[in-house]
């Protein structure tokens, strides 16, 4: 899978989490695994049709993802993923994944993407129907982003 | 169209018989009119009406703030905006305030009926979808159950103890669905049920947990592609296409289900139990 696959979903992420409140979002590399994810807290997944077709899997720990959801909430305190803590995780995933459509379809490159799916647990173990799955990690004001993608 | 009813907002009673005409031509019906905003809030808050057209200039304010204040009663309103002023500037705040479209006066016919049709069909899609998907996906998972598993096949509408969230039972395959109006389809079985299940379509008792995983993708992949191709045979405007599959696998994992419209089901094979939740999301028409 071609690694320059990701940068739509980076460049999204860089463009869309300051417009939500956040402070200091940086790209902290990239890995290819081609074994199974381990993932623990909330993962949201969106399917991506169209001129490329495939998954993306966004992944923060469970701590994180409160913080994420209260500063989407103007800063309204967070204690449990309640229906509206995940529903701004739902919408984050939908806003990021959107972008990314759109920096798609700048270079040509034409993408619906799905309904997000969101599950959390401890030890998730996450496979993506692809050889070659990229992970893009952020630091999001201190929390672990993690952008995972199967594109082809 | 079939009566739909229309209330027109417009300072000038001659633009009101203009559009009057024209929306009549169009087949709807106009049960009401306002010639300002005062009065068109007021008829909104006491009625439901099926389209709203809505003047830019209205005596006591704008027809931005008017579809703002009818929206903040009736959010599902849908106002198109008919007005003589078109520039970027009011198009954008138009848009932000949840006006579905912008027309120029004078407006033509075709035109006023092409945005008309635009706004309607994806509703008209949204509600053949929703009283469809559930026969859909039972008879697709139905089949193949009965076809690869055999034996008595149980489909239970399912009433989740959590309408929004369900634990997994091991394995949990996520495929996303897209077309018109978007969807997803949610598979999960325990470890045990999937191996069974691939023990039994393989006829070969030495399975990995890798083979049961694969089972289990492909499984929800065809039971969702199967189900989609029923239903895009019943209308090709769905345009329904799926995503490949996401696999999650766990002791404890809880998956959120309460985020769309969905529905679960519990279906009971001899191999052991299958949790299935289905749901579909209305888009929105796009700024036209």
């Amino acid at each position: 899978m071609d690694v320059t696959m990701i940068n739509p979903f980076i460049n999204a992420a860089i463009e869309v989490l300051p417009q939500l409140g956040f402070q200091s979002v940086s790209h902290k590399g990239l890995t290819v695994k081609t074994k199974n994810i381990i993932a623990s807290g909330v993962v949201v997944t969106l399917g991506i049709v169209g001129d490329k077709k495939g998954n993306v899997v966004y992944s923060i720990d469970k701590e994180g993802a409160k913080k994420i959801a209260s500063i989407m909430m103007m800063g309204m305190p967070v204690d449990e993923l309640d229906e509206m803590a995940k529903s701004a995780l739902s919408e984050l995933s939908n806003m990021l994944t959107a972008n990314a459509g759109i920096n798609f379809s700048n270079e040509g490159i034409n993408v619906d993407i799905s309904v997000p799916t969101l599950m959390y647990g401890e030890d998730i173990e996450l496979s993506m129907n692809k050889d070659q799955i990229i992970c893009s990690e952020f630091d999001v004001d201190g929390i672990k982003l993690e952008i995972s993608i199967a594109l082809a | 169209m079939e009566s739909l009813k229309v209330m027109i907002v417009d300072d000038s009673t001659f633009s009101i018989a203009v559009l009057k005409k024209m929306l009549e031509k169009s087949g709807l019906e106009v049960v009401a009119t306002a010639l300002n905003m005062h009065e068109a809030i007021e008829k909104a808050r006491l009625n439901t009406f099926d389209l709203i057209t809505m003047d830019m200039t209205l005596p006591d304010g704008d027809g931005i703030e008017c579809s703002r204040e009818i929206l903040k009663n009736d959010k599902t309103a849908k106002i198109i905006a008919i007005s003589s002023m078109m520039d970027e500037e009011i198009i954008k705040n138009a848009n932000a305030a949840g006006i579905k479209a912008y027309l120029q006066k004078p407006v033509n016919q075709s035109e006023l009926n092409t945005s008309i049709e635009r706004l309607f069909e994806g509703e008209e899609l949204y509600r053949i979808l929703s009283a469809n998907f559930e026969e859909a996906f039972k008879e697709s998972i139905f089949s193949f159950l009965k076809r690869e598993i055999g034996g008595e096949i149980l489909i239970e509408d399912n009433e989740p103890t959590s309408v929004s969230t369900s634990k997994s039972s091991g394995i949990s395959v996520t495929i996303g669905m897209i077309g018109r109006h978007n969807g997803r389809c949610i598979i999960d079985m325990s470890d045990d049920t999937s191996m069974n299940m691939t023990k039994k379509i393989l006829q070969d008792d030495s399975q990995s947990i890798d083979n049961a995983i694969a089972f289990l993708s492909e499984f929800t992949n065809v039971v969702a592609g199967n189900a989609c191709s029923l239903l895009n045979g019943l209308n090709r405007s769905f345009g329904l296409r799926v995503s490949p599959p996401t696999v999650f696998r766990g002791n404890d994992i809880t998956i959120s289900i309460g985020d769309i419209k969905s529905k679960s089901y519990s279906i009971k094979t001899e191999l052991g139990d299958v949790f299935m939740n289905v749901g579909f999301q209305k888009v929105g028409n796009e700024w036209m």
